[in-house]
């Protein structure tokens, strides 16, 4: 049995030798570094820097999914605007067949790479449309994308010869990380990396996301800040374990949700008001617009009052970066940037 | 024997029904209907399932609007069908067949419906006396805060004619109401009908398909088929064994009952004929 | 014949009308059970109590909330708005009062006024006491409308189209109804459902062909109901349309008591049938699509508390609407209260919590139904 090299070279300070998990798809003893946040397992033994094109098959714990890709995938679809990105990141436009659901336009450094693959579906795709697409790996933004009534129950695929990956940041249940960190996220993009046999590309990636992340400039002082995703009469905000709150993190900004052990949660206005965010954050979505949020919160008197819309403190990000993904360094850059526009200091 | 011939001379204030039909999608269920009967009477409605019985009395009070030209009913020198429909509910009530009820009424709120044509929108009371009286007439008095859902189909007729009397009607309509009474309920029935009658000079119309009640307690009757009039005349005299015979399609015997000399009808299918 | 007269009981004898509680009826009757419900005194007890528990629970609710206010700060705030005077809070805090909950409590007051009447007169005009708005297809109508307005960005507010829904299930109900036959009831509620079912499949639809990103989210308060969009113009709208429609209605209640034993009682009784029932149907049309446009479709209100209260005062409909209004406006209010404060600073959709709490005292009232008839 071939194996690969797991060498994690950024996530060393979350992935510690010595806690591996078990691989159960393999009978193969396991060993190796793990990404024990994600419930992820190596299936490799041994560790050769360079076998990574011929390490197959692999095995990986994906969302409690136990997941075997036996060749390097060459027909990839891509469901949701995150799976694209980083697939584009990884500069692997020639070997995705097809993409669905994505969530807006894809960045302009990555369009004219992305202009060749086509769109198979507005929504989640379902399960013929994809079958018809023969593809030999469907990496997926949500788990709720890989089910009987969308692309196909992953067992199911994996039975078709159809392997199947989640962005382990969105896993649910007992698989759903307890509080997503960048070192989590990147090491999602090393296990994609090495499911695919790019691990070098996943490195560089990685190296160059982390360069970024460290030069993001960080608040001087204590600012709090609320990130409203959608929904008008109770608004849909960034909770306190999901991808807002690591890149409110990232910049500094404390999250007035960060109590609810939720990614995404609706909050009352009456305690958004009570805390009095200094910034709000206003996803700008197609479906829901940031002007559109923020002509709701002049309107209302209530909401009118709060610091952030008297003063106009508002920080606008496009919906797709506000999933964990390949654009999240990007969003907390975006949003540093805003907020010394606003006159927030930075250290 | 000819429609009307039997019948009586009528004054104003007697019952004169004129010209009513009722037709669904093209079938006549009630056909050009006309009869006059002399008020303070009991007028039996006769003939079999289908004949046009329950439609007529409908057509009576107004619950149906009669599709015929000219179309009347004239009782006290007044055509009930050019009255407003409250007014007309004040001098004309019908006692349902059995009518069922989701709610838990009682026995007395049932009966205060039948006041619903005497109130205005900013008062009602002063209603109690009448719902008393009635109750008490209709032999429902002992239940009145008995739930409806809880009583007896003979019960149930009572308190559905107590709702009726307590409209105070001039023109009182009973459809089949001894149906589901048995025989001593049936001749109570009927003992009441007449006592109100003597009471209140009140005009009784009854449909029946038990020949035998009707000739035996109307003064009056009536005999439908296919929605027209047959036969009408004074009881029993209007009825007859070929009558029975072409509208009911049974031979029928007459026999007088020992004790009030009226007639008793014996009946046989055709050809099972003995004498 | 006179013989047959002589062993008759005479009940209508004025002889024996005094005592008519002797009266040996041929139909023996059962023990006399006597009903349960309130007379007199007790029954005005009652009425007096859920008059002074809803402007109550309007002051105790104001007062409960995710932000710590003390509720003398509460009295005071809304006290000084009313008298134009400053209010004693911060301008923030004054807005969570005045404009976030008070709003709110005020919405939720007249919703649950508003459904709870619907319910009452549908279930009244269907003689069924399981109907309620939602069996004539008028909620899933109205989420048609507002779902589309916010899906396909129909140039139109979304309460607007709740309402142009609520309007054209009814219409398309009443029209199905009566393609069937002469309306009835049951072929009402057929015709409702049938409706319904339909309305369901649209706004699944929508709501599938659409979704992207969270803005199922947008849509979501309306399926499952919330009184979170609350603010004056919702109070406005939801206590002009409940006092324009309620008050007539209850003025003209007893005509609804009519149709208790059918449509020929009803007629018999003098009532215009048809067009009586047509002006219910449409009241009950404006009260319910007023309801969902202000707080989506929210259940078991207009199915729970007419039921309750015709246990308590019997089946008077001048008796049971105004007692619908005042519960239900009592009830609305703390289920909403529970639904912004259980799990703050979450919320839950009120529909949600209307169900858990209206499924259970559902289960019981149908219990007792049935163990008294």
């Amino acid at each position: 049995m071939a194996v690969i090299a797991v060498a994690l070279s950024g996530c060393n300070a979350v992935n510690p030798p010595g806690t591996a998990g078990s691989a159960r798809a393999t009978a193969s003893p396991t060993s190796g570094v793990v990404s024990q946040v994600f419930d992820s397992t190596s299936a490799d033994s041994a560790a050769t820097s360079d076998a990574a094109a011929t390490g197959y098959p692999i095995t990986v714990q994906n969302c409690g999914f136990a997941v075997t890709v036996d060749h390097r995938p060459d027909r990839i679809l891509a469901i949701k605007s995150t799976s694209l990105e980083l697939l584009l990141a990884l500069g692997l436009a020639d070997r995705v067949v097809g993409a669905a659901f994505l969530d807006g336009p894809v960045p302009a450094q990555w369009r004219d790479a992305a202009s060749s693959i086509p769109v198979i579906s507005t929504g989640a795709p379902s399960n013929e449309p994809v079958l018809g697409l023969d593809p030999d790996l469907i990496i997926a933004g949500w788990e709720s994308n890989l089910a009987p009534d969308t692309a196909g129950d992953r067992g199911r695929l994996a039975a078709a010869g159809i392997a199947s990956y989640v962005s382990p940041a969105a896993c649910r249940g007992a698989s759903q990380p307890k509080k997503l960190t960048f070192p989590m996220l990147f090491s999602e993009f090393e296990e994609v990396g090495r499911l695919l046999g790019v691990r070098e590309a996943a490195t560089a990636l990685v190296a160059q996301q982390q360069e970024e992340l460290a030069a993001v400039p960080k608040l001087d002082r204590r600012v709090t800040a609320l990130w409203w995703s959608s929904g008008s009469d109770t608004p849909y905000v960034g909770g306190g374990i999901g991808a807002p709150e690591m890149v409110m993190n990232a910049v500094g900004l404390e999250n007035i949700a960060a109590g609810v052990d939720q990614t995404w949660t609706s909050l009352g206005w009456e305690s958004i008001i009570e805390d009095d965010p200094d910034v709000i954050i206003l996803v700008d979505a197609s479906w829901s617009s940031a002007s559109k949020k923020m002509r709701l919160l002049e309107q209302n008197p209530a909401t009118a009052r709060l610091t952030a819309v008297r003063e106009h403190r508002f920080v606008t990000i496009p919906f797709p970066a506000s999933e964990a993904g390949v654009r999240s360094v990007d969003a907390a850059r975006d949003i540093a940037r805003q907020l010394a526009a606003l006159g927030f200091g930075s250290r | 024997m000819t429609a009307a011939s039997a019948m009586p001379a009528v004054s104003a204030h007697d019952l004169s029904v004129h010209g009513l039909s009722y037709a669904v999608r093209g079938k006549m269920l009630v056909d050009d209907v006309s009869f006059d009967v002399p008020a303070g009477t009991l007028t039996a409605l006769i003939g079999p399932n289908g004949a046009g019985k329950s439609t007529l009395l409908r057509l009576m009070n107004g619950a149906l609007a009669s599709n015929g030209e000219g179309a009347a009913v004239m009782l006290g020198g007044r055509d009930l069908l050019r009255l407003s429909r409250r007014e007309r509910a004040k001098t004309v009530a019908l006692v349902e067949q059995q009518s069922t009820i989701e709610f838990a009424v009682t026995v007395r709120e049932a009966v205060a419906l039948g006041r619903i044509p005497f109130r205005r929108w900013w008062a009602g009371a002063g209603d109690d006396r009448v719902i008393d009286d009635a109750l008490r007439l209709a032999g429902a008095g002992a239940w009145a805060d008995r739930q409806v859902a809880t009583l007896s189909g003979g019960e149930r007729q009572r308190v559905t004619l107590a709702r009726a009397l307590a409209q105070q009607p001039r023109l009182l309509l009973l459809d089949e109401p001894t149906n589901h009474l048995d025989i001593a309920a049936q001749l109570d029935l009927f003992a009441l009908l007449r006592d109100l009658i003597d009471r209140t000079h009140l005009t009784v119309v009854v449909a029946l398909h038990d020949l035998s009640a009707a000739l035996n307690d109307s003064d009056y009757v009536v005999v439908l088929s296919g929605g027209r009039v047959v036969a009408s005349g004074v009881t029993p005299d209007a009825v007859d064994a070929d009558l029975i015979r072409r509208v009911y399609g049974v031979e029928a015997a007459f026999v007088a009952d020992p004790g009030s000399g009226r007639p008793v009808v014996i009946f046989r299918r055709l050809g099972d004929v003995g004498d | 014949m006179t013989s047959t007269r002589i062993r008759l009981p005479v009940p209508s004898a004025p002889s024996v009308a005094e005592g008519a509680g002797e009266n040996p009826m041929p139909a023996t009757p059962r023990a006399s059970r006597r009903s349960s419900r309130l007379r007199g005194g007790p029954r005005a007890a009652v009425y007096v109590a859920a008059a002074t528990t809803l402007p109550a629970s309007v002051l105790l609710a104001v007062g409960i909330g995710s932000a710590g206010i003390g509720i003398i700060d509460v009295w005071q705030t809304v006290v000084a708005h009313l008298a134009g005077m400053p209010s004693p809070l911060s301008p923030l805090r004054d807005g969570i009062v005045w404009d976030i909950r008070l709003t709110r409590v005020l919405t939720a007051a007249a919703v649950g006024a508003a459904l709870a009447v619907s319910g009452a007169v549908m279930q009244a005009l269907t003689r069924n006491v399981l109907a309620d708005p939602y069996l004539l297809g008028l909620s899933s109508g109205a989420s048609v409308g507002a779902v589309a307005a916010l899906m396909l960005g129909v140039a139109i507010m979304p309460t607007v189209a709740a309402f142009l829904g609520a309007l054209a299930a009814l219409t398309l109900t009443l029209l199905l109804a009566r393609s069937l036959g002469p309306i009835s009831p049951s072929r009402t509620i057929l015709a409702g459902i049938t409706v319904s079912a339909f309305g369901v499949a649209v706004t699944s639809f929508l709501i599938f062909w659409n979704v992207q990103g969270d803005s199922y989210r947008e849509v979501l308060n309306w399926l499952m109901g919330s009184l979170a969009g609350s603010g004056w113009a919702t109070v406005a709208v939801s206590w002009a349309v409940t006092a324009v429609i309620g008050i007539p209605l209850v003025l003209g209640a007893r005509v609804l008591d009519a149709f208790a034993f059918g449509d020929t009682a009803a007629a018999s009784l003098g009532i215009h049938v048809t067009r009586a029932r047509w002006i219910f149907l449409a009241v009950v049309a404006l009260l319910t699509g007023m309801a969902v446009a202000v707080s989506g479709a929210i259940g078991f209100i207009g199915l729970v508390l007419p039921n309750a209260a015709r246990l308590l005062v019997g089946f008077r409909h001048r008796l049971i609407l105004p007692l619908c209004a005042l519960a239900g406006a009592t009830f609305m209010i703390w289920v909403d209260t529970g639904a912004r404060t259980l799990f703050a600073p979450r919320e839950l959709p009120v529909g949600i919590m209307t169900a858990l709490v209206g499924a259970p005292i559902f289960a019981l009232v149908l219990w007792r139904h049935r163990s008294r008839s």
